[in-house]
């Protein structure tokens, strides 16, 4: 019956966008499997997991995405070269993807098939926030590291500019403004984006 | 903040300023149309922000061990052994990329739909039945079920959807598919929930005969009863 894993599994083979994913500066050759395979691990192997494990909630299913997003980097890895947005972004995105296929798949396996009108698909369509995830990342990797930081306390991280002050070591006022500046600089940098999308 | 103090209105916007301090950025905003524009500039700049997880600032390996790299490490080593090796040849892989977007974009054209190739790295799958399939729907005049058939071809096998109201909340249900020879095949069963038996429910499952040979699709209950039947 989990048959919808193997019949989607054709997808998996459709072509990244040329140029979707930046290079890590130390990226290995892409024919040595191993060593890519590692290096992302290591690199982006605690945030996927994270993610992964609070999409699905379960631990087990979330090493399952983690092992499909770094086999199908692997699988994209002669494409994965050269252009825009990280490939932490990437690596997101792809998990998410794979969380939103299994819960597709899951609707049409018959144990639940009684709630299959009550339950939706988790989600419709991601296109729009595939981009999105890794464009905000790419401007994210362009803006400078205080102000990166910053934007992760207090947004990310959900501290008040008190305990930001304190984690970061620099005073409430310091932190009132480079996030103010944090947030202008995030905006220059995808308005340049568009700028140079629209060109 | 009875004058501007923009550096306040990015903490603001973040929601990270203290009450005291928030109630006076709002008595000031509520005068200053500058200061207003200026935070829904800021705002739009959280929007985007939420586009991202916060895992994503999260560094190193996974906590644990390494069992889950290992299994990782295995399966590309045993994908790799398998002809063809996606990425031994760049070139090769590239035109088996190809062959993969060609089928996609015939199977988009057969449907009649448009899949934006190449938008998302990971394209949605589709709803749409597979090119080939046969649909039937049928009311079965006795029991009143009325059951909308899909079967779509697989390599050497079929997959049988059943789109079926009509049916009694309790009922223990039988999906069988037989083929043209007159040999039965179980596609799976299910017991009908009292939404399922208001709403109408979907059940599938995949069973061993080639769609060509598909005789005929009916719900049988555990009891024998015939529910619905319809020839393919």
């Amino acid at each position: 019956m989990a048959v919808t894993e193997s019949t989607s599994a054709a997808l998996v083979w459709a072509p990244a966008d040329p140029g979707i994913v930046r290079s890590v500066g130390d990226t290995p050759a892409p024919h040595d499997a191993e060593t890519l395979i590692r290096t992302l691990y290591a690199e982006h192997g605690r945030s996927l997991l994270a993610y992964a494990t609070r999409l699905t909630g379960d631990r087990a299913a979330a090493e399952d995405v983690v092992q499909e997003t770094l086999v199908r980097a692997w699988k994209h890895a002669a494409d994965l070269t050269t252009g825009k947005g990280s490939v932490r972004g990437w690596l997101l995105t792809v998990a998410r993807n794979i969380v939103t296929d299994r819960a597709r798949a899951r609707a049409v396996r018959p144990a639940e098939v009684a709630d299959v009108l009550d339950k939706p698909p988790v989600s419709v369509d991601h296109s729009e926030s595939v981009v999105n995830t890794m464009v905000v990342m790419d401007a994210l990797d362009k803006v400078s590291p205080e102000h990166r930081e910053v934007l992760v306390q207090l947004y990310y991280r959900g501290r008040s500019v008190a305990e930001a002050a304190k984690e970061l070591g620099v005073p409430p006022g310091t932190v009132k403004s480079r996030s103010y500046y944090a947030l202008r600089a995030l905006r220059a940098v995808l308005a340049g984006q568009e700028a140079e999308v629209s060109r | 903040m009875s004058e501007h103090d923009r550096t306040q209105l990015g903490a603001y916007a973040l929601g990270a300023l203290e009450p005291g301090e928030a109630e006076a950025v709002d008595e000031h905003l509520a005068t200053c149309e500058e200061c207003r524009a200026e935070l829904a500039e800021l705002n739009e700049m959280k929007d985007f922000l939420g586009e991202v997880p916060p895992e994503a600032f999260l560094e190193g390996p996974p906590e644990g061990g390494d069992l889950l790299l290992q299994r990782t490490l295995r399966e590309v080593r045993e994908l790799e052994a398998e002809p063809p090796v996606p990425v031994a040849a760049k070139r090769r892989s590239r035109s088996r990329w190809l062959l993969v977007a060609a089928a996609l974009v015939v199977v988009a054209g057969a449907l009649g739909g448009g899949i934006a190739i190449g938008r998302s790295t990971a394209p949605e799958a589709s709803n749409a039945p597979t090119a080939g399939s046969k649909q039937v729907t049928t009311t079965d005049t006795a029991s009143g079920a009325t059951m909308a058939t899909t079967v779509e071809p697989r390599t050497g096998w079929s997959w049988v959807q059943v789109h079926v109201s009509g049916l009694k909340a309790g009922d223990q249900c039988v999906l069988l598919v037989t083929d043209k020879t007159g040999k039965s095949w179980t596609a799976g069963s299910w017991v009908v929930s009292e939404k399922a038996a208001k709403n109408g429910s979907t059940f599938a499952g995949g069973v061993l005969i080639p769609l060509d040979q598909v005789g005929t699709v009916e719900i049988r209950t555990v009891q024998g009863q015939q529910v619905v039947k319809t020839a393919i």
